[in-house]
């Protein structure tokens, strides 16, 4: 028994390695010098000039850093124009998608942002100290990033409502009973996605083909996410079960869909799926590609699923059946509550892993973001280094706020410390 | 008492798994139907006998011999080692460059711990394929055209059009010479076993680097003023069209390559930190106390036991890597993806090719894991079954 145990806390181990989220700067710490600086002198002397070797590094490190600097400057200031990103910035974020129907992607984004702010609960704090520096400085620089891409009025209006809408759904969220809120949180994010699937396709709505830029980078993310979460549990339990077959299957399943590159499954999609399912059953493409890629993410959320069961703890079962409960009860009502609840991080860094992989659909002639900024570049000629990298940048923005935020909800949910 | 046959636990598993198969197999055999169906419309049939028919187009960079005239099945070869290439020369590259990041990211210093964490912050967020699009068209093709080629001293050339470096031209003896390196290569191993057991013996200095560097390089030049010139440094050469002669890469095996080893090496960097910071702080400590300076202590004592915790994520990076070469196809470096696309272009057999496909990235990903197994069992802890 206790090697199990053993076994286990070495899973856990690897785990915690192999995401190698571990923000706290207090454990880098350890190996900086004891000492405490006093004056800033001091601080200098310790942490860049301790050593004649250190203080190499220092210059070296420094001289490559002042260039980098330099050259990022000449970039940004002297040797782009960014007038291209501000007349194309519609075609970055919905591309083609009809400018009468545009009201739906807000609808959408201020649904998220509500339910986004309103489970933020006390997570939200006024910033302090050093967070309050970077805060401002973040703000300060967005909102010149949005004035400067943005051309009307209306559209600087629709933005600046983000953050309103954020903080005034995170005090409803505050006001009302914790247990209420916890419920409609809950419930919420499990109908957020079909939500938003009628805001954009209900009501003459606008059909998938049309769905370009982020917009479509987002939305395939999140069908990758919901989509493919059931068929992901159900693998992630198949591969556990007591049963050959259906361990086999599971195993086969997971591991082809797995081993074989996203690109891979989105440009044979059209074939396979045509020759596989009854021809009468006609898709468009994009379904095509939509249906493989929900095969290809439930196989990670499987893997990601079977880590969290396999960390609720063997007790939770004996328990579940000494009060009798069968098995398929014993699995819903005790051990994937649990084991939910720990994959939760996890989740959202897959769902970073999607988004980022989401640039692929260029392959198959889709408008996705990344495709936007290169015919842009095309069409701009001798200006695709910065169509490339505004681009960058918006990957970056929502992956890195994505990561963060869910650095501080595995510190929160206490993952990894039971 | 028994329970009836309905409530038997036995019987209720062999039936529900004999239920199961039922269905697996007559979806599949729905499946194969669907397919010799759609097939037989378009007046086909499922079969590889292609793979030995011309395959009839030409491929820009090959490691293996191939032309036009070769069959598909070979041209697939082509494409699968152009991978391997990529991965191969890609992943000691990222690991080496991971585990700088990984040390720099908890140096003492305060720079190099923030140049570290910036590049690590900045590079996992950003899609690998916008990396590498961004290094080949920004970068790799903004340099400068092929007739101002950038010179290194006249040996080595980068254009757009690729870099090249010197190569060896082997003359007749090139093979002779080749087991005289071997056995320099021997005699350098054996002098430095001598200097160690020296050392360990009498505890004189050992200078074990000076002493086995010098004997290898001592026969190797005997051999060659023996033979006579037993080969030539052929420099690479400005063409018409490409650089001629020495060991050339090409734009796209640079961008891929670049792209893949920048981004692999910012994860890499992370499991190097973590698995750093968990090794027991008394090992450090410890070493400090008997008197290791700080490069001994990480290079003896604290690197040995991380690399054990590493490896495992370590395993999945590589074979991560070895599936984000198919990002290869965007910028058109002749992997598999981009290959397998042109031979159902040309051939058509959707379904044969991709099957072929799934093979080929399961059983390289197999055979990595297998090794990588290997490799951890070997460094694993004795008594530690995993």
């Amino acid at each position: 028994m206790s090697d199990e145990i053993r076994k286990r806390e070495l899973r856990g181990l690897q785990e915690d390695v192999s995401r190698a989220t571990l923000p706290d700067e207090g454990r880098v710490v350890e190996s900086a010098p004891a000492k405490e600086p006093k004056t800033p002198g001091e601080w200098i002397r310790l942490n860049l000039f301790s050593g004649p070797f250190n203080s190499i590094l220092t210059i070296v490190a420094a001289v490559f850093l002042v260039f980098l600097v330099f050259q990022a400057f000449g970039f940004v200031f002297l040797n782009s124009d960014w007038r291209v990103i501000q007349v194309r910035m519609k075609g970055y974020m919905v591309g083609s998608f009809p400018i009468d129907e545009v009201w739906r992607v807000w609808s959408s984004l201020y649904l998220v942002t509500a339910l986004a702010g309103f489970s933020a609960g006390d997570s939200v704090r006024l910033p302090r100290g050093r967070s309050l520096v970077g805060g401002v400085i973040a703000a300060v620089v967005a909102t010149v990033i949005v004035v400067y891409t943005t051309q009307t009025g209306l559209v600087r209006l629709l933005a600046a409502a983000i953050p309103a809408l954020f903080l005034a759904s995170n005090v409803v969220g505050r006001l009302v009973p914790p247990k209420t809120m916890r419920r409609i949180r809950t419930w919420g994010w499990v109908l957020i996605f079909p939500a938003i699937m009628i805001v954009i396709r209900g009501f003459d709505g606008v059909a998938p083909n049309e769905w370009e830029g982020l917009f479509f980078n987002l939305i395939a993310a999140a069908v990758g996410i919901f989509a493919s979460f059931p068929i992901g549990i159900a693998l992630a339990i198949g591969r556990r079960s007591e049963l050959p077959a259906i361990r086999g299957f599971s195993v086969v399943v997971i591991e082809v869909f797995r081993g074989v590159p996203l690109v891979a499954w989105l440009i044979f999609s059209r074939f396979i799926v045509d020759l596989l399912l009854p021809p009468q059953l006609d898709l468009p493409d994009i379904i095509k590609a939509f249906v493989v890629m929900t095969m290809f993410s439930a196989a990670y959320i499987a893997e990601i699923v079977r880590g969290g069961i396999q960390g609720v703890h063997s007790g939770q079962y004996e328990a579940a059946r000494a009060l009798g409960l069968p098995t398929t009860r014993m699995m819903a009502l005790i051990v994937l509550p649990q084991a939910l609840r720990a994959t939760i991080p996890a989740l959202i860094g897959h769902f970073i892993s999607l988004f980022k992989d989401t640039a692929l659909f260029s392959a198959i002639a889709v408008t996705e973001l990344l495709d936007a900024a290169m015919r842009l570049g095309l069409e701009f000629q001798g200006q695709d280094a910065q169509t490339l990298v505004f681009a960058a940048l918006i990957f970056w923005t929502i992956a890195f706020s994505m990561s963060r935020w869910s650095q501080r909800l595995e510190l929160r949910l206490g993952v990894g410390e039971r | 008492m028994k329970p009836p046959l309905w409530r038997d636990i036995r019987v209720l598993h062999v039936a529900g798994q004999v239920a199961f198969v039922v269905l697996v197999v007559f979806v599949l055999r729905e499946m194969y139907l669907n397919a010799t169906f759609s097939l037989a419309e378009r007046g086909r049939v499922l079969s590889y006998d292609f793979l030995d028919s011309r395959a009839g187009f030409g491929i820009k960079e090959t490691f293996i011999p191939y032309t036009p005239n070769s069959s598909f099945l070979s041209a697939f070869q082509v494409a699968v080692v152009n991978a391997l290439v990529v991965t191969g020369v890609g992943i000691v590259l990222a690991t080496i460059l991971g585990i700088f990041v990984g040390i720099m990211r908890l140096s003492p210093n305060w720079l190099l711990r923030k140049i570290s964490q910036g590049y690590v912050e900045i590079i996992r967020n950003i899609p690998a394929l916008v990396q590498i699009i961004f290094w080949y068209t920004a970068v790799i093709l903004a340099i400068p055209r092929l007739e101002n080629s950038i010179s290194i001293f006249g040996f080595a050339y980068i254009s757009n059009r690729g870099a090249a470096v010197p190569t060896l031209e082997g003359g007749e003896d090139f093979g002779t010479w080749g087991l005289f390196l071997l056995a320099a290569i021997v005699a350098a191993f054996l002098v430095r076993r001598w200097r160690t057991k020296v050392f360990d013996d009498t505890g004189q200095p050992h200078y074990r680097f000076l002493w086995s560097s010098g004997t290898l390089v001592g026969i190797a030049a005997v051999g060659y003023v023996v033979l006579g010139d037993p080969f030539t440094i052929e420099t690479p050469e400005i063409g018409l069209r490409n650089l001629i002669g020495g060991i050339s890469v090409s734009p796209e095996f640079a961008g891929v390559l670049v792209g893949l080893v920048i981004y692999t090496a910012a994860f890499i960097g992370e499991i190097v930190r973590g698995s750093i910071l968990a090794v027991s702080k008394g090992q450090k400590e410890a070493a400090e106390a008997i008197g290791l300076r700080p490069s001994q202590q990480l290079r003896y004592v604290v690197l040995p036991q991380a690399l054990r915790i590493a490896l495992p994520s370590v395993t999945n990076q590589y074979l991560n890597f070895w599936k984000n070469t198919s990002l290869g196809f965007f910028i058109g470096y002749p992997e598999i993806i981009n290959i397998t696309r042109t031979m159902t272009n040309q051939a058509g057999h959707e379904l044969e090719i991709f099957s072929l496909l799934i093979l080929i990235y399961l059983s390289v990903s197999l055979a990595l894991s297998l090794v990588m197994n290997i490799l951890n069992k070997t460094v694993a802890l004795r008594g530690t079954t995993r």
